[in-house]
């Protein structure tokens, strides 16, 4: 209990200091709002109709502490304002309407790369040497070292306009709505097979990797040896004995990955037209929207020490040793 | 021990299996769900990109800087319609129009039997409530004192001075209906979800984040002209996919910038995809901040002007889509008021490397021995251009400047970085040179006036947003302010050429080419098209002739 205390100190303490950043930075940044919306409407405003802007936006002057602290009490009670680059919706129905495509997209992604990442790692170290073992881990870092940008292009003109699989673009095909109808969830399902199997594509390599050498070092470890040697069949030596020892470095990165899901896969937004937090962030940053980029930053941090700290909390449950010291 | 662990590993293999059941069961079903809506000619939407939106919000409030495309182009029109391809006005709510003797007073006659999409007849007070909003909200139109409904079907606009330019800015604000934004609390806040338009495409049918699809008018005044089944509009986060989309044949219209257009698209179906880039956009200038030495001298300005290869700015870096700029400083969409004698006989705007030369080393800016120029007070005479990072065809302009200025010894670096930064700069006056837009209206009033007028000009650390390079010009002020205070075209006429003159005696900015207005189309679903032949509109998907395309394209009979 106390170690999940003090946890939950530190995490607290992270909190603060991201909230800050996250306040702090986007002020430093040159120009304001409403420039940089008139330098890229390209003189079609004119300058009265920016002053006009500033105050319709509630671009305050107050000085920097005095909206600090507005944004800390902000931050706890959930207001997060109004977006500027999408005025006049509020930045938390910005959010919602995205973050579900998000978690969806990377979420499905980032499972089926890690299970098939690690299952790939365990055999690959439990048969060294053998063909999975030299061929697959070159391969997956071959592939994994392309531009993200030009491989899924590239994955995009293959399967989506030459022989015409996989639809191009969207979640969904353009007309229809969401509902939870069966023809349009398997056509949620069929937009969603492009851009989730090129971030597999591009991230399995890393995963295969580091748990074929924790599993590398594990099976060295004494009690392989005495588990082979009491005769058990090999499949419950590899991953009751061997693999469930190597698994916990990839809970962490787990953890920190699934953390991270939700602040958006950009380029996989971009290339494939997919709706998502990422593209929100960046237009976000290009327009400084405040509030916006805060929102978003505020709820990437939110994920990644809210799973942390389930991390953690796991890590209590899968090593006896957290517990002890 | 050991059993507990265990369905937490059958759940992981479940797991597994579902993900993959899942792909394999959208494998599967790819066949059914791919064009589902394109069957039967007559409904099939008028398909267009918007390449610069990643979502869309459902926000058809026109007052909102973000408002959902085709806002006021489809769903709310405007009084009159100008357009700069051909320079004809279009009579649209108006029919007529007509100012005073003083000029102070401006009459619109509204048309005869415009309903909106409720059901509401058009009536004046509709103008008065436009007015009235658009000025406290978004403000502008300070030479208006108050717009009047005099009956029914009349609106006289009081300006509280003369001013030419008013009657395309009120002519061409589009018109919102009074009795329902009178009804609404806070017009700045409002979303406006289901809006009331007198436009020919007004309802929602559908709303999704990535795609909308907006239904013809039921109580349009042109009924005749609303072929178009529908317009879908599609949500992209980036030129490349709409690029993609646009190649593939699956949207109609393409108004994006698309690189090597005649291989990239007109060469997937070149008996059905076009393009149409006419220069009726923005001039683009080469400006020098003329608070900063050398730059506050004309013979500077005009040796570097020399200086530029045009022709290879306009064929490599704008792919010939474009055409060198003229001394007159007027973009293509002022054709009929630019003075051709002087066009014909500009002089610093023509390439000439040893005039350049002779123009430098004659106002004083000696050749070193290592061939660069020193300023006067012996610093080394260097230029740095400033532009967007990612605009791509204007580094390649810089790049070429910077290739041109060194053959008349001048050391010129081009400094990308991202464009709030480069604007930034142009706003407070630290900038060195950049690569600018300029002020694109019906009337040259406003492009001379961002150039070279005095009214414009704010000294360098305070913040502006016109006239970046700071350059004023008395004569110029008097030229202007006799232009907005007479209505005479022939008058104001003679005017321009005076300011075009001036503009050529000054070079306040050096021009480069005017802006494309990028547009092309494909005409297997849809016909009627606007070309080069038929300039009754431009392509753009985001200017007052929108509608104008919109009320002429008709389905492909078969």
């Amino acid at each position: 209990m106390r170690f999940v205390l003090r946890r939950l100190g530190f995490y607290l303490l992270a909190f603060w200091v991201s909230v800050t950043l996250n306040f702090l930075l986007p002020r430093f940044m040159p120009g304001d709002p409403v420039s940089r919306m008139f330098a890229r409407s390209q003189s079609r405003m004119t300058p009265e109709q920016i002053t006009q802007l500033r105050h319709l936006f509630g671009l305050d002057d107050r000085p920097l502490w005095q909206q600090y602290l507005d944004y800390l009490g902000n931050v706890f009670t959930g207001e997060m304002g109004v977006s500027i680059s999408r005025f006049p919706t509020p930045v938390v129905e910005v959010i919602a309407g995205q973050i579900g495509w998000t978690v969806l997209l990377g979420g499905t992604a980032l499972l089926i790369a890690v299970v098939i990442g690690n299952l790939l790692g365990i055999l690959a170290a439990w048969r060294r040497g053998g063909f999975l073992d030299s061929m697959l881990p070159p391969v997956l870092v071959f592939v994994g070292s392309f531009p993200y940008f030009w491989l899924a292009m590239g994955a995009l003109y293959l399967f989506g306009v030459a022989l015409g699989w996989f639809p191009l673009r969207h979640a969904f095909s353009a007309g229809s709505s969401p509902d939870w109808t069966g023809p349009f969830v398997s056509d949620v399902a069929m937009h969603l097979v492009l851009p989730a199997v090129t971030i597999v594509v591009v991230s399995i390599g890393g995963w295969m990797l580091a748990m074929r050498n924790t599993m590398i070092a594990t099976n060295a470890e004494d009690y392989i040896v005495m588990a082979e040697a009491k005769g058990l069949r090999p499949g419950r030596i590899m991953f009751r004995y061997a693999a469930r020892n190597a698994m916990l470095p990839a809970v962490t990165s787990f953890g920190m990955s699934l953390g991270f899901v939700v602040g958006g896969a950009l380029l996989t937004e971009v290339v494939f037209a997919y709706p998502g937090v990422g593209y929100q962030l960046l237009a976000a940053v290009q327009g400084l929207d405040y509030p916006l980029m805060q929102g978003i930053f505020l709820t990437i941090t939110a994920a990644v020490l809210l799973v942390n700290f389930l991390v953690d909390i796991v890590y209590v449950r899968l090593d006896p040793r957290v517990r002890v010291s | 021990m050991m059993t507990r662990y265990r369905p937490a590993r059958r759940a992981a293999r479940a797991l597994a299996l579902a993900l993959a059941g899942t792909l394999a069961l959208a494998a599967c079903g790819s066949g059914g769900s791919g064009g589902g809506t394109d069957d039967g000619a007559s409904d099939v939407p008028l398909t267009i990109p918007r390449e610069d939106m990643g979502t869309f919000v459902r926000n058809f409030n026109p007052f909102s800087p973000n408002v959902a495309p085709m806002t006021q182009q489809a769903v709310y029109e405007p009084m009159f319609i100008y357009n700069p391809a051909d320079g004809s006005t279009t009579p649209w709510l108006a029919t007529e129009w007509s100012a005073s003797d003083d000029g102070k007073e401006l009459t619109f006659s509204l048309r005869d039997g415009v309903q909106w999409s409720d059901g509401e007849p058009l009536v004046a007070q509709d103008v008065v409530t436009t007015f009235e909003l658009q000025k406290e909200l978004l403000g502008g139109f300070d030479y208006l004192d108050k717009a009047e409904a005099v009956d029914e079907a009349t609106v006289v606009f009081h300006l509280n001075r003369v001013y030419s330019p008013a009657l395309y800015e009120l002519g061409q604000q589009i018109i919102i209906p009074d009795h329902v934004w009178s009804q609404v609390d806070d017009p700045s806040k409002e979303a406006n979800e289901s809006p009331v338009g007198t436009g020919p495409y007004t309802e929602v049918l559908s709303f999704e984040s990535q795609s909308f699809d907006l239904g013809p008018n039921p109580s349009y005044w042109q009924p005749e002209k609303q072929k178009i089944p529908s317009i879908r509009m599609l949500a992209f986060a980036g030129n490349d996919g709409a690029n993609l989309a646009a190649a593939n044949g699956e949207v109609d219209w393409a108004p994006q910038f698309i690189p090597n257009i005649e291989q990239a698209f007109v060469a997937k179906n070149p008996e059905h995809n076009h393009y149409w880039f006419p220069p009726t956009g923005a001039m683009i200038n080469w400006q020098l901040n003329t608070t900063k030495a050398p730059y506050d001298d004309v013979d500077v300005r005009k040796a570097l002007s020399m200086a530029i290869d045009r022709q290879q700015i306009v064929d490599v870096a704008m792919q010939g889509y474009t055409y060198p700029a003229d001394c007159t400083g007027l973009s293509g969409g002022y054709d009929t008021w630019r003075d051709q004698g002087l066009a014909d006989s500009c002089e610093w705007t023509q390439r000439d490397v040893e005039a350049a030369n002779a123009l430098l080393d004659e106002a004083g800016y000696a050749r070193g021995g290592d061939g660069n120029r020193t300023l006067k007070d012996g610093s080394p005479f260097t230029v740095t251009i400033s532009v967007g990072s990612t605009s791509s065809d204007w580094l390649s302009v810089a790049e070429i400047i910077t290739q041109n200025l060194a053959e008349v010894g001048v050391q010129a670096s081009v400094d990308a970085p991202d464009w709030s930064a480069v604007v930034a700069g142009y706003e407070d006056g630290s900038f060195d040179s950049g690569i600018v837009w300029s002020n694109n209206a019906p009337t040259p009033y406003q492009f001379y006036r961002g150039a070279m007028s005095t009214e414009t000009v704010k000294p360098a650390g305070e913040q502006t947003f016109e006239n970046y390079h700071r350059f004023g010009d008395e004569q110029a002020d008097a030229l202007l302010t006799e232009f907005a205070a007479t209505t005479d075209l022939d008058a104001q006429r003679s005017i321009v050429d005076e300011l075009q003159a001036e503009f050529d005696a000054k070079a306040p900015v050096i021009p480069l080419f005017p802006g494309p207005e990028w547009g092309a189309f494909t005409d297997v679903r849809f016909t009627g098209w606007p070309t080069e032949e038929n300039p009754y509109a431009t392509l753009s998907t985001r200017a007052p002739t929108t509608v104008l395309v919109l009320t002429t394209l008709e389905p492909v009979q078969g």
